[in-house]
């Protein structure tokens, strides 16, 4: 019972973990709380439907998944990626707006992400045309029942993030995202091409959430809403990870994705709080967190 | 100046986006009416509308009293719309899975307190956050107690919801009856009459009890505005920390105004609960929070006929997409159109007009007079009215 519920919370966490770094780097670079982060996600997770629908599975397949659908996932980075830079070249960069008024304005693209989605995809449920697994056959006699798709989702989002971590630590665009992050203006005045780092940040952290979007969909359904009800528990993950550090949203997303997956062992202790308020105990958190150590748990105490 | 002394010297005082929304309610009312003498649009119909623009006033005047006076990014505008109406609806319906069936004025006076209270739960934790933490911190807790009224059947009736909610006046001496005492009027005659029935005045009654909210909270508010406690709360709004330094104690103001903007919300509730007589989890949704910060954001941050207007225009664009839907050519539903237009209308705000299409004028307080003190010492008045610079 217990390692069931561990080894689906490090599948749910990859996903939250994929979500969340993308939102703290938007708002450590760009400086406000990016409510369209969710939609993102959508987009990506409904590219990665229409191109594996288009090509196929072509031929073999890795854990269980076809080739073709890793494709579709590239494919629906691809698009969340675009999506952002075109974003922020049209509506963001030419605002004169403090991060509040960026914030609202966010809340708007969000609509217009998921209504575009729903105007072609309509309100309800669907799935990618793959065929759902048994739980691995080996695992089931420890009460452990994930299929090959999971341990995929939990590998990809693996090599995911370390490639992210190398980035950052090791590549020039790296050290610059980080000057930047620290303090906006010394980077300017150092040199930093600030305009052109934001792009990019645009295009890891989109690319990342359109990557976590296509695993939510493998992993329960796509509907247009999926990413804006993820965005509040992906919120919870960066605060407490600490907003505008990457490393805090990694571990405050593996946090929140395992809480939220453990709690069904809270009524086993005695706790009457059922798994339906799974998310409001990930929301009480963060506003604990928000009130007691606003630069989360990573960051430094204020 | 005063419109009926000098109606012209009036309207050329006016600001040409107060002359562009004079002119485009005007036009709408006009409208309305020749829908209403052509039969396109049916009274009861039109009067449900009425309705539920006062409801979005009184929400949009609600937030207008936090995040125009004084700042507050609240998006937990759907919980106390929520409690609102479940407040006045498990007091006073018949299928509520409390045992009280109270009158609805009862009601009335639960749903204020439900609400105070969960101002003050709300607030005490996250009003001493940063702007944008408090926005993050309240769509949080708004979804509490959306998971709450969701989930606690025994006290809520789940997902199922609440029927048998009686109208706000059943019971009253003369007004409960009214609806079916006064005749049935028909204008008219065969299938493309006008009748004036026992719902009609039912929704007239329920239209007066709403101008009446609307009323009483935009003269409360207006009063608020203008008194020292209200130059307190924009005082807050535009530097807080100048604010602190003259020796106010800007967590209570906050609190005060955060209360006052709820227990308004809360009206809206009640009112809702009383016109629908079925309230269920899916009023709490996150997106009656937005529909209302998009009302005050167009109508104008911190103007409370801004909020009156943004109200109206929310009620027409969700019941004019609604409209749209009749249409073959449009292959997809409303929902998604409403979203849509919702959408490109923050965006567009944002880019281009974040003040709004009618921002507060002649104010003593704004932002920029902190940092800009005015060239002439003898007035502070600001010269330029805001949205014409």
């Amino acid at each position: 019972m217990v390692l069931d519920q561990l080894a689906s919370g490090l599948v749910f966490s990859s996903i939250i973990v994929l979500g969340s770094i993308g939102l703290s780097l938007v708002y450590s670079i760009a400086n406000f709380a990016n409510f369209a982060h969710g939609d993102t996600m959508t987009i990506g997770a409904y590219t990665s439907l229409v191109t594996f629908g288009a090509i196929g599975g072509l031929g073999g397949a890795v854990l269980g998944i076809p080739i073709g659908f890793f494709v579709a996932i590239v494919a629906g980075i691809a698009m969340a990626a675009l999506v952002a830079v075109v974003t922020e070249k049209l509506v963001y960069d030419g605002m004169e707006l403090d991060s509040i008024g960026l914030l609202i304005a966010s809340i708007g693209l969000a609509f217009i992400y998921r209504a575009v989605v729903q105007i072609g995809f309509g309100a309800q449920s669907t799935r990618y045309g793959i065929q759902s697994l048994r739980p691995i056959e080996w695992l089931v006699p420890y009460g452990v029942r994930i299929t090959l798709h999971d341990v995929a989702i939990f590998v990809s989002a693996v090599v995911l993030v370390s490639g992210l971590h190398l980035l950052l630590q090791y590549s020039d665009l790296g050290r610059k995202m980080r000057a930047m992050a620290d303090n906006p203006d010394l980077a300017r005045v150092s040199g930093i091409r600030t305009d052109r780092v934001k792009l990019w940040t645009w295009v890891i952290g989109a690319g990342l959430a359109g990557a976590g979007g296509a695993f939510l969909g493998l992993y329960s359904q796509l509907t247009p809403r999926m990413g804006f009800n993820l965005l509040l528990l992906i919120f919870a993950a960066v605060i407490l990870g600490g907003i505008g550090s990457v490393y805090g949203a990694m571990l405050g997303g593996f946090l929140i994705g395992m809480i939220n997956q453990l709690t069904p062992l809270l009524s086993n202790v005695g706790i009457p709080i059922g798994i339906e308020y799974a998310d409001a105990i990930a929301f009480v958190i963060m506003v604990v967190v928000l009130l007691f150590r606003p630069n989360g748990i990573a960051g430094e105490a204020s | 100046m005063s419109l009926v002394e000098d109606p012209k010297g009036y309207w050329t005082d006016l600001t040409v986006a107060e002359k562009g929304v004079s002119g485009a309610v005007v036009g709408f009312a006009l409208l309305l009416v020749f829908s209403l003498v052509t039969g396109g649009l049916a009274p009861t119909y039109f009067l449900y509308l009425v309705g539920l623009a006062g409801m979005y006033a009184l929400l949009s005047l609600g937030l207008n009293s936090q995040w125009g006076f004084s700042g507050l990014i609240n998006f937990s505008v759907a919980a106390f719309f929520g409690i609102g109406a479940y407040g006045t609806a498990l007091a006073s319906a018949s299928s509520s899975p409390l045992p009280y069936d109270l009158a609805p004025v009862v009601g009335l006076l639960a749903a204020l307190v439900l609400a105070a209270l969960l101002a003050l739960f709300i607030g005490i934790p996250t009003l001493r956050l940063r702007a944008d933490y408090l926005a993050i911190a309240s769509i949080g807790l708004a979804e509490v107690v959306r998971l709450i009224v969701l989930n606690q059947d025994n006290w809520t009736n789940g997902s199922e919801g609440v029927r048998g909610i009686p109208g706000f006046f059943d019971g009253w001496p003369v007004l409960g009856t009214l609806p079916e005492t006064m005749p049935t009027l028909v204008f008219g005659s065969g299938p493309g009459a006008t009748v004036l029935n026992t719902p009609f005045w039912q929704a007239l009654l329920n239209v007066g009890l709403v101008l009446a909210l609307v009323g009483v909270s935009y003269l409360v508010l207006r009063r608020a505005h203008r008194s020292p406690w209200g130059r307190v709360l924009r005082t807050i709004r535009s530097d807080e920390d100048l604010a602190r330094a003259l020796g106010k104690n800007t967590y209570s103001f906050k609190m005060q105004s955060f209360v006052l903007g709820s227990l308004i919300m809360a009206l809206a509730g009640v009112f809702y609960a009383h016109l629908n007589l079925y309230v269920s989890p899916g009023d709490l949704d996150p997106i009656t929070t937005f529909y209302v910060w998009v009302a005050v954001i167009l109508g104008g941050s911190g103007s409370n006929r801004g909020a009156l207007f943004g109200g109206v225009v929310i009620v027409a664009i969700r019941e004019g997409t609604r409209f749209l839907n009749g249409f073959e050519f449009i292959p997809f539903a409303a929902a998604p159109l409403r979203l849509l237009l919702i959408g490109v209308i923050i965006v567009l705000l944002m880019r281009f007009r974040p003040q709004g299409v009618l921002p507060p004028q002649r104010e003593l307080i704004w932002p920029k007079t902190v940092d800009e003190a005015p060239e002439q010492l003898d007035s502070g008045v600001r010269e330029t009215k805001a949205g014409e610079r």
